[in-house]
């Protein structure tokens, strides 16, 4: 009951602000700007739906951006014109996310090590394997069809088929139960007979890998795989998910909170861009936002 | 506590073991910027090289864009007697000590590329305000002094972005013709830089005539954006640093042109101006290094 | 000096007090008594301030008495000493004394020297010489209990609550602190002492009260009684039409235990449970009951022992393994251990049923249906939010999302706590028609007559080890208290 009452609110809030900003800018409500803004959450979308496993579980990944950065880069290495069908780029990244979402788990299950502590810990180790693998400079020089990738309409379609399988994952199948219950309660869940760990390493991997799949995403957007790419685009998924609804205690919330979440932090960042506000108050009004999301966020668990 | 000693112990000894096996060598300390710029990559090689050929040892570390590890950087070589620092500052203001104290112990230091406010024994770089300088008279030559320009920011207070700021509005003062209609800050970032542009395309559209990035990478975005809207061929871009991927660009004819930074030149008067000091020969204090425009015309030249 | 008159408290669904009077006089130690339950604790808690009654008054020094909280109590001259002692355990003794109200200098400063000064003089008035600079996590827990009693000390309290002070301590240091209650008894100091040992009543205090399912039975001064009439007096109700279970020809050996250990919580253990029977476990909060349980169940691992399940040693080191084997147990903490608050009726009853990897909503709703009618849940609909539902509600959710996978062997920890009469009622039918279906049940419960009208076979363990079986159609409730009480030292 009180998902749906979040996510209506939610709705309202995205259709208050779209219809103000196209009264003060009627180019927001034009075709190619709408688009725009969709292609432009799009891989923030993909971590965001990545880290909803996590989140729901109760715990969280920082490691986001480097992860993006690493697999961006592997995957470029890859990409080649002419080197290997574009599958295996693609795969390779996706699998380093794997990778390192997994590693993630594994501490943060066996090692019982708090999730802020490994993710933190990976944050920076994975950036690190990205330069020394990248070499410090960005691998360009990539395929045309990998680029196609992150071309025109396509991170909106992966982005979406990533929302989709997670949806009906989460709803309909008895391992997305099961994440709920770990969140919910982790105690009530294993004695339930649930596998919790089981579970939590699977939240990790799958956040990885979409992490990945971002960051394969993003290096054919920009056409190179750089070890710099994705700083601080953690915060930016954490706080879609959240302010879509999701508590940061985890057991409630889901994929389509997150993608309003981050539908939300789109309209706003390009209604920024398009009133040329300068980026220190952008900076000052995202932060507003996301405090005033965790604050909302908290205020219904407490009822 | 026995640990601590222990710990204590190790750090003195291996102290020591450095010193000995450099007895006789020049030692040189280096701190830099940040080794995940390109940029810096290029500058950090040549002088390497530089030192090699020469005979020098250097220590190289990286303050990671934090100017107070900067600032302990520099106070480890002070105790560790280096005989010069060479120091690529972070922040004009923030790493003003690193240059006081070292000038206070008696070590000569060399700022590269950047500028403190604090006054080195000597400088090597370029001056910011050219580069920017160099590319708006390109774009005013372009535009025949008439048109919309668009400028990308860097981290907003870094002395790069302050400088190369400086020099374009310097220089646009210089054109009546020309008007800055937007400015923002795409943080240095190729991806940051492709929203951006993509924001601005369609809240000003056909109005912009030119896009200066104050980087490469923010250039890279700014045109990726352009050509997947089908603007490219109305828009002028311009950059600053001829990374491999700008000059490919430009040679390809996708970029319009770039700042050449001679980063090996940099590099080497740097470690060739510490030298003259420790030789106590006679120095110039301000070495500049010169910018030069990258067009598809010379590109070449630079492309290796 | 405090006078508790008609005081009551309710708890949604229970009376835990229902008009209680107690009245200590100064300089003495008055005992209070009583079983799990009966509502010494909470009638503590509003003591010291931790909860208000509803109704009833409280006189302490002559005085209306109306603490708000511990602060309230603490100021009025009133401090209490919790069974579970939660010091800080990285500060010193002196500190720790002091915490709250520490002597300062100008601007805040801390008083270091006359904290420590005053320490001492505190442990020397009680006679226990205790460093006040050592940390509290290097003490004893006897020597902690000194330092709570110099911390009530030094608030100048005049009554002091010691709820079960000799639970965590030796022989000789209970004579130690037995001569300490002496000496505050001289000095004016009262002591009202909570505890389940009944010799240690005899030897320190002068009067004591019997408190029974929250009303107050007698008060008398302690010449005037002994032993066997107290325990009849804790005990002594109506006992309740005990329809037995019906003479089932119990079935085959489910269950088996042999020397199941584990360190500090209970030791050699052995057990055997049937199909078709209902083995009660009767003892003391701290027998161990809950961990054996829980050592059974999976969710603590024992430290030796086996385990048989239907003749076959069995390894268990999670709850799933112990729902393979087929074994099902409803917690004692419900909130812990048995919901997902957040989570719908429907979704927490199918938690452990539910087969696959894709979950079949139509049978789903099928299967939370059957459940919801068969233990007479009621919901407004099923995908109300579990937390929502009331004590009684929620306990049988738990009890349907155990029994879903089928288990033969059930485990029930305090299954009626905290829930209303009627749905108490409604659970014991459940229990009787299970076991008349064959499950082996094993029942832990403080309520006596609860495990007496259930049970066809009675355990009862006290300090960790099985120390009696009894025939529940034939003992009395004092009988099992008896057993369940510590021995005389």
């Amino acid at each position: 009951m009180k998902t749906w009452l979040s996510r209506f609110g939610l709705v309202v809030a995205l259709l208050c602000i779209g219809a103000a900003l196209s009264i003060v800018k009627p180019v927001f409500l034009t075709f190619p700007n709408l688009l725009n803004v969709v292609r432009q959450i799009s891989i923030n979308g993909i971590l965001a739906v990545g880290v909803t496993y996590v989140l729901l579980t109760g715990g969280v990944d920082l490691s986001l951006g480097s992860v993006v950065a690493l697999s961006g880069v592997v995957a470029a290495i890859f990409a080649h014109p002419g080197d290997w069908p574009v599958i295996v780029p693609v795969a390779a990244g996706v699998l380093v996310g794997a990778a390192c979402g997994g590693i993630n788990g594994l501490v943060v299950t066996k090692g019982r090590v708090a999730p802020f502590i490994v993710t933190l810990g990976m944050m920076t180790a994975a950036r690190g394997v990205a330069l020394v693998v990248s070499g410090g400079k960005p691998v360009s020089n990539l395929g045309e069809s990998f680029r196609w990738i992150g071309s025109g309409g396509v991170p909106v379609i992966v982005f979406l088929a990533v929302s989709c399988v997670s949806w009906v994952l989460l709803s309909n199948l008895r391992l997305g139960r099961h994440l709920y219950a770990v969140g919910g309660n982790e105690n009530a869940a294993r004695a339930s007979g649930i596998n919790v760990e089981g579970v939590k390493l699977f939240a990790y991997t799958i956040c990885g890998a979409l992490a990945g799949l971002g960051g394969v995403v993003l290096a054919a957007r920009i056409t190179t795989g750089q070890p710099n790419a994705g700083v601080g685009y953690e915060l930016d998924a954490i706080a879609a998910v959240v302010i879509g609804g999701t508590s940061l205690s985890g057991g409630v919330g889901g994929v389509g909170g997150t993608i309003l979440g981050a539908l939300l932090m789109g309209v706003i960042n390009n209604g920024l861009d398009l009133l040329n506000v300068s980026s220190y108050y952008q900076a000052i009004v995202k932060g507003i936002i996301i405090v005033g999301a965790v604050w909302l966020d908290q205020r219904k668990e407490k009822s | 506590m026995k640990r601590l000693l222990a710990f204590i112990l190790a750090l003195a000894l291996s102290g020591c073991a450095q010193r000995k096996s450099d007895e006789g060598r020049v030692l040189i300390g280096v701190s830099l910027l940040n080794l995940s710029n390109e940029f810096i990559v290029m500058l950090h090689r040549a002088m390497e090289t530089r030192a090699a050929e020469l005979g020098v040892k250097l220590i190289v570390n990286d303050a990671q864009r934090s100017a107070d590890r900067q600032v302990q950087q520099v106070e480890t070589f002070i105790a560790q007697r280096v005989d010069a620092i060479i120091l690529n500052p972070c922040e004009v203001e923030a790493s003003s000590p690193a240059v006081e104290k070292a000038i206070a112990a008696g070590i000569p230091i060399i700022n590269v590329n950047s500028e403190t406010r604090a006054a080195p024994t000597a400088f090597v770089g370029s001056r910011d305000e050219e580069s920017a300088r160099l590319a708006m008279e390109y774009i005013a030559r372009r535009l025949d002094g008439r048109g919309n320009v668009v400028m990308m920011h860097g981290f907003m207070g870094q002395a790069a972005q302050i400088k190369r700021d400086r020099g374009a509005k310097d220089t646009l003062a210089k054109f009546p013709g020309l008007k800055l209609i937007a400015e923002q800050s795409a943080e240095w970032d190729r991806a940051k830089a492709m929203s951006l542009m993509e924001n601005w395309i369609q809240s000003l559209g056909a109005k912009i005539n030119a896009v200066f990035a104050q980087n490469d990478e923010m250039a890279m975005g700014a045109l990726l954006a352009l050509e997947q809207a089908g603007l490219k061929d109305k828009v002028i871009v311009v950059g600053v640093d001829a990374i491999s991927d700008a000059l490919q660009a430009v040679k390809a004819g996708r970029l319009d042109a770039t700042v050449f930074q001679d980063a090996r030149g940099q590099g080497q008067g740097a470690v060739d101006l510490a030298v003259k000091i420790i030789r106590k020969e006679p120095f110039e204090t301000q070495v500049y290094i010169p910018f030069q425009l990258v067009t598809r015309e010379n590109a070449d030249k630079y492309l290796n | 000096m405090l006078h508790v008159l008609n005081v009551s408290k309710s708890f949604p669904g229970i009376r835990a007090l229902d008009r209680v009077r107690l009245d200590v006089s100064g300089g003495t130690v008055h005992a209070l008594v009583g079983e799990n339950g009966a509502g010494k604790s909470t009638l503590m808690k509003i003591i010291a301030g931790l909860t208000q009654p509803d109704e009833g008054e409280l006189l302490f020094k002559g005085r209306q008495f109306r603490p708000r909280n511990p602060h309230d109590a603490l100021k009025a001259g009133i401090a209490m000493i919790p069974q579970e002692l939660m010091p800080f355990r990285e500060l010193t003794v002196a500190e720790n004394i002091f915490v709250g109200h520490e002597p300062t200098l100008r601007f805040g400063w801390l008083d270091k020297n006359k904290m420590q000064r005053e320490a001492a003089r505190l442990l020397g008035q009680i006679g226990v010489p205790i460093p006040p600079t050592t940390r509290m996590k290097d003490l004893t827990v006897a020597q902690m209990q000194v330092v709570e009693i110099a911390k009530a000390l030094a608030h100048n309290a005049d009554l002091l609550i010691m709820d079960e002070p000799t639970s965590a301590i030796s022989e000789r240091e209970v004579e130690t602190l037995f001569s300490i209650i002496g000496d505050l008894k001289r000095r004016g100091v009262s002591v009202i002492y909570v505890s389940h040992r009944l010799d240690e009543i005899f030897r320190i205090s002068d009067a004591v009260t019997v408190l029974r399912d929250g009303q107050h039975v007698a008060t008398r001064p302690i010449t005037d009684t002994d032993r066997n009439t107290l325990i009849t007096l804790m005990v002594g109700r109506d006992i309740e039409e005990t329809v037995g279970p019906s003479a089932t020809a119990t079935g085959d050996v489910a269950l088996e235990l042999r020397g199941l250990t584990k360190r500090g919580k209970f030791t050699g253990v052995d057990l055997t449970l049937r199909q078709g029977e209902i083995l009660g476990l009767a003892g003391l909060m701290g027998a161990g009951r809950t961990e054996l349980a829980e050592a059974i169940f999976g969710l603590v691992r024992p430290d030796a022992g086996e385990l048989r399940v239907r003749g076959r040693v069995v390894k268990i080191e999670s709850p799933r393994d112990a729902i393979a084997h087929g074994i099902g147990m409803v917690t004692e903490d419900r909130h812990k251990f048995g919901l997902v608050p957040m989570m719908s009726v429907k979704h927490n009853i199918t938690l452990a049923g539910l087969r696959g990897w894709w979950i079949n909503r139509t049978v789903e709703n099928a299967m939370a249906d059957e459940q919801l009618r068969a233990y007479s849940i009621k919901v407004r609909d099923r995908n109300q939010l579990a937390g929502t539902l009331s004590g009684g509600n929620q306990q049988k959710v738990v009890l349907a999302k155990t029994l879903l996978p089928r288990p033969s062997i059930l485990i029930l920890d305090e299954p009626t706590r905290g829930i209303d009469i009627g749905s108490k009622a409604e659970m014991h039918a459940f229990v009787r028609e299970l076991a008349r279906e064959g499950m082996a049940v094993l029942l832990i419960s403080s309520e006596l007559p609860e495990l007496l009208s259930l049970s066809t076979r009675l355990l009862v363990m006290r300090q960790g080890r099985i120390c009696a079986e009894l025939d529940p159609r034939s003992v009395t409730q004092e009988t099992v208290l008896r057993h369940a009480m510590p021995k005389e030292r």
